[in-house]
């Protein structure tokens, strides 16, 4: 990241607020076409990529083969962070809701949408807290 | 980023369903008026019309995507709804004996339009709860608007 930055957690956060409005876009879209004939919906997995940013540990669960190069092939290796990147994507799913073709539950949708935006909220107000924290950092007062 | 462009976005795709939704709300008041409509200047009963619906795709949006790097087909087709066309019904028309009547055919069959009252109020049903729905989903917007605007304050 270029410029100032207040470490990672407020880095996270933005990353999240970001995914969590395309997610928006996303149900939005979704709930838009709600009659259009054979609509397939969209989604956004942006929980995972925010997941993806931090390195991901080696499974206890599987044998690991340890490596002291980087060049050497690590078997259950621990998986470095991945720059935070999310897009919509279609789900192509086979069951189809309707008999005609489109695969919007509206139910779901809207179950989805009141979850995204809390989720949201819940977020900015994380951010919101950890600025209030700097700012009394710089400020020197409790 | 992908998240730049989407937050006013999320209510512009909403207001495009709110607008899609309410013309079809206009044709389905337009064929309930029209229930026994036998003039028509095509000539001939009125027909029941239907609105298409399509996937509105931003083909703006597309380019900037591809320039970006990213898939062009997720973000550019976030776009919302759009009404394609108002086609008419081609179901028969219903036909009512009445040979008394000035609109009567020649074997004094009277033809009225394909109009179904039940029909119709069904599908203001599903496009009111539609238009209900897409209301919501700008609501939620407009929240999570206000949570972000939050941090400025803190």
């Amino acid at each position: 990241m270029a410029g100032l930055s207040f470490g990672t957690t407020s880095e996270l956060l933005k990353d999240a607020l970001n995914g969590a409005s395309l997610g928006h876009a996303a149900i939005a879209n979704n709930i838009a076409n709600v009659n259009t004939p054979g609509y397939q919906r969209f989604d956004v997995v942006y929980k995972q990529a925010l997941a993806a940013t931090e390195p991901t540990p080696p499974d206890p669960n599987e044998l690991t083969l340890a490596t002291d190069n980087p060049r050497q092939i690590a078997i259950n290796g621990e998986i470095p962070a991945q720059p935070f990147s999310v897009s919509a994507s279609r789900v192509d799913n086979p069951i189809k809701m309707r008999p005609d073709g489109s695969n919007v539950d509206v139910d779901q949708e809207m179950a989805e949408l009141t979850q995204n935006s809390a989720y949201q909220q819940t977020m900015a107000q994380f951010l919101t807290t950890q600025y209030t924290r700097i700012r009394s950092a710089i400020e020197e007062r409790a | 980023m992908p998240g730049d462009a989407t937050f006013y976005s999320s209510i512009e795709i909403s207001a495009s369903a709110l607008s899609a939704e309410r013309l079809a709300m206009d044709v389905i008041a337009n064929n309930i008026a029209n229930v026994n409509t036998t003039r028509t200047p095509d000539g001939g009963a009125f027909k029941r019309q239907l609105v298409v619906f399509a996937q509105k795709t931003d083909d703006d949006a597309k380019a900037q995507a591809s320039q970006m790097g990213q898939d062009p087909n997720a973000v550019g087709n976030l776009a919302g709804v759009k009404t394609v066309q108002i086609i008419d019904d081609p179901s028969p028309d219903r036909l009512a004996y009445d040979p008394g009547n000035p609109d009567a055919d020649t074997q004094g069959y009277v033809h009225y339009p394909n109009v179904q009252i039940v029909k119709e109020m069904v599908d203001m049903m599903v496009a009111q709860r539609a238009y209900e729905a897409n209301v919501s989903a700008i609501k939620e917007s407009r929240a999570m608007g206000n949570a972000v605007l939050g941090v400025l304050k803190a």
